[in-house]
């Protein structure tokens, strides 16, 4: 799970269906979904947003939809 | 003959517009810059060239992406010209696959290929105009490389995609684009394969647009059926819309595949700032930092000592000069008086000032231009969160810091109306340039010793008191849990000087045209009106009309500390435009020769009633141009109303805690 990234680590999103429909969407323009390369970038304190990294496009989201894709290690 | 700039966010549209138009519309280093459409001629005039907000996909989910919805099913297009960000191409391409199923004559502008070559990414124009079958011209839109080339193309080539289907949908939708193709025939003009297929991903606009022409239960019918289908026959599907666009993704891999080579990987400077910046620990303090340097530019270190030359300037050379020039033509004891009393003193007040505020547009331009903006609405969301917004609606506040009507413009792009209106609301509270003067006249009378952080603190007590109402407005008018906050970082990009004056002379010059017109014009009618009285003309100014009415309100501001008939008066002006509130006190205090309105205020106001009025004027009230874009943007008087009045009842109550606590405290 996205939850335990900590900064620098790198994974593959295999299920992204829990976010809301509107975050997803919004990945999704972005080029961000299932099968996605994501590189966690920065985590902001007090439970902040976290910055990824895919395709060389960085992206801002917050923590408790990033805890709901799920990711698994490459 | 109309061409249209559809882009993905952030690709450089604006950029290319100003370069091929040869005008000056608002360019930035984040998405959701333009935010309305904007119409510009060819500088060969052949033909005008529209600009619109970045979309990623033809179906919007925020105000700005629905300004381009609406102009492809409401205008007439010519021609469309899709710019790609040659360093994200995977990603533009879906918008690409779009347009061209709208089936009207396009061409693509290929741009950043500096940035794409940086990466290694190399890219064959040809090979692409091939497969897409429009013509494919690379450009650098920021130095302009390539635009005479991209003039070329649009005005000989006819640009009819020469490939029909670029996307194959499968059978079930394929038959479905049929069946409503024959029930459309005939009835619009647009292309009936682009509205079916957005129609089958979700696009609420086109669903309008389809439900005149046809009964809405048959289209809704028609698409959930459709979606039964397709999910039958394919188990891992989980919508259409996502199916839609796994299809255009095998497509696009395969376009990938052939016209794009990827040399080698670097490491991009953007994610080594990024790792300072938008640190754990240090994001917030590098910001505040970054708020503080700028006050002491504005107000200390640079912006004072020049204002200070400025006005030597007006109060010297310039006022001996016309008084000379009166006396020569023997004008009448009235002109003299309006000229050197009322005009000088009136628009001078204000224009001492541009100095400081073109040093403020300076640095905004600098966050805008940088890509530091959107890094500021990461680093800010945790705040925002706690008090129902969302990090993004602190991009349109900071705009607010230069003028509040472009910030409230900015809340378009935020997605969920409740946020919207909210940013809307709150971004008044923000303190726009237009405050500046008034900030300056009075911290150089009463704080000289800490210019910048009394200063500082106003900015951030507006923003302070935004957020707590945010928080107020959460727990009751505006309630609902819905909240988004995806927000794209752009790479950094350094600043070209030439583009960082353009922008900072773009938004100074709205300040001096506007001491040159309206600041002129009230002016002269202020100084009427206390040069006139009940009792005639040249009456002592106590017994003028302007006393008069000031006098009305005065007893009123008693309690914050300036009950008098001068602060009413310019209170009152300042609803026109914050910076007459000078050109007022000017005109009220004229003080002739060698004496200061700074040096004279202080008999007026004590330091603590000093601070009162500043935070009034911060608070009290949008102008009249932010209260009629609030009217624009949110189509309600109410809300309008509201955004006034509450911003009266704010500022009356701190003002009342902070001059009767003050008094308490002991200070004076
Ligand atoms: N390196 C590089 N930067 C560019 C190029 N074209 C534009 N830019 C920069 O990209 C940023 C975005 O430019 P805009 O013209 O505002 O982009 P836009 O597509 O109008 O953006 P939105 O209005 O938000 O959709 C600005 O900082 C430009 O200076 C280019 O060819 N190369
Ligand atoms: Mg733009």
């Amino acid at each position: 799970m996205f939850g335990s990234f900590r900064v620098g680590e790198k994974g593959k999103i295999i299920n992204i269906s829990k976010v809301g429909r509107l975050v997803q969407r919004r990945l999704l323009d972005l080029g961000i979904t299932e099968g996605s390369e994501v590189c966690v970038k920065c985590i902001m304190p007090f439970g902040g947003p976290v910055m990824i990294e895919s395709c060389g496009q960085c992206v801002g989201l917050r923590r408790k939809e990033a805890r709901l894709i799920e990711v698994e290690r490459v | 003959m109309e061409i249209a700039l559809i882009g993905n966010p952030n690709t450089g549209k604006t950029s290319l517009f100003n370069n091929l138009t040869g005008s000056y519309e608002y360019v930035g280093n984040w998405s959701g810059v333009t935010v309305e459409k904007k119409v510009g001629v060819f500088k060969n005039n052949i033909g005008k060239l529209i600009d619109l907000p970045g979309i990623y996909s033809l179906n919007p989910l925020s105000k700005d992406e629905g300004v381009v919805t609406t102009y492809f099913l409401v205008e007439q297009v010519d021609r469309l010209l899709n710019i790609l960000d040659a360093s994200q191409l995977e990603r533009n391409l879906h918008l690409t696959l779009q347009l061209l199923e709208y089936e009207k004559p396009a061409l693509i502008g290929l741009n950043m290929i500096d940035v794409a070559n940086n990466r290694g990414i190399k890219i064959d124009p040809a090979k692409l105009s091939q497969i897409l079958g429009v013509p494919v011209v690379p450009v650098v839109a920021r130095s302009g490389k390539g635009c005479d080339h991209l003039i070329e193309v649009i005005s000989t080539s006819s640009n009819h995609s020469k490939v029909k289907k670029h996307v194959y949908y499968g059978k079930a939708i394929e038959d479905a684009i049929t069946k409503l193709s024959i029930e459309l025939f005939g009835r619009t003009q647009h292309s009936p394969r682009w509205l079916a297929i957005q129609l089958f991903e979700g696009n609420e606009y086109v669903f309008q647009y389809l439900a005149d022409l046809l009964e809405p239960s048959k289209l809704e019918s028609l698409v959930s059926n459709l979606e039964s289908a397709v999910k039958q026959e394919n188990s891992h599907v989980k919508s259409l819309e996502n199916y839609i666009y796994m299809k255009r993704k095998e497509v696009i891999e395969k376009i990938l595949a052939a016209s794009v080579q990827k040399v080698c990987s670097i490491v991009p400077l953007s994610e080594r700032i990024d790792a300072i910046v938008t640190n754990r620990f240090l994001g917030m303090p590098i910001f505040l930092i970054c708020m503080y340097l700028m006050f002491m530019l504005t107000f200390d270190w640079l912006g004072t000592p020049l204002s200070d030359v400025l006005d030597g300037f007006l109060t010297g050379p310039v006022t001996t000069g016309f008084e000379k020039f009166l006396g020569a033509v023997h004008a009448s004891d009235f002109i003299h008086a309006l000229i050197i009393e009322g005009l000088i003193a009136g628009v001078g007040g204000v224009l001492v000032f541009v100095p400081q505020i073109f040093i403020l547009f300076f640095f905004i331009s600098l966050l805008e231009d940088s890509g530091y903006m959107a890094r500021v609405a990461l680093v800010m969301d945790r705040i925002m969160e706690s008090v129902g917004l969302n990090g993004k609606a602190f991009i349109p506040m900071m705009i607010g810091f230069g003028c509040n009507v472009p910030g409230i413009m900015a809340a378009r792009t935020i997605e969920t109306p409740r946020e919207r209106l909210m940013t809307i609301l709150l971004t008044p509270l923000m303190s726009c340039s237009a405050r500046l003067p008034v900030y300056a006249l009075f911290v150089g009378a009463f704080f000289a010793a800490h210019k910048a952080l009394v200063v500082l603190s106003l900015y951030v007590l507006g923003i302070v008191v935004a957020l707590l109402l945010a928080k107020l407005f959460t727990k009751t008018l505006l309630k609902s849990e819905t909240s988004l906050f995806v927000i794209e970082l752009p790479p950094y990009r350094l600043p070209q000087i030439q583009s960082l004056w353009r922008s900072t002379w773009d938004k100074g010059k709205g300040f001096v045209r506007k001491a040159g017109t309206f600041i002129f014009a009230g002016s002269v009618f202020i100084w009427l009106l206390s040069y006139a009285g009940p009792n005639g003309l040249k009456v002592d100014m106590d017994d003028s009309f302007l006393a008069f009415i000031g006098n009305l309100f005065a007893p009123l501001l008693e309690p914050i500390g300036f009950g008098t008939w001068q602060a009413a008066a310019s209170l009152i002006t300042g609803f026109l435009a914050k910076e007459a509130i000078n050109s007022t006190m000017n005109i009220i205090y004229f003080v002739p020769e060698n004496a200061s309105l700074q040096g004279l205020l202080s008999d007026f106001y004590t330091p603590l009633a000093a601070y009162s009025f500043m935070v009034f004027i911060l608070l009290y009230i949008p102008c009249l141009a932010t209260a009629a874009t609030i009217y624009k943007e949110t189509g309600s008087r109410k809300w309008t109303a509201f955004s006034i009045l509450y911003a009266l009842f704010i500022a009356y109550v701190l003002c009342l805690v902070i001059y009767q606590g003050g008094k308490l405290f002991g200070l004076v």
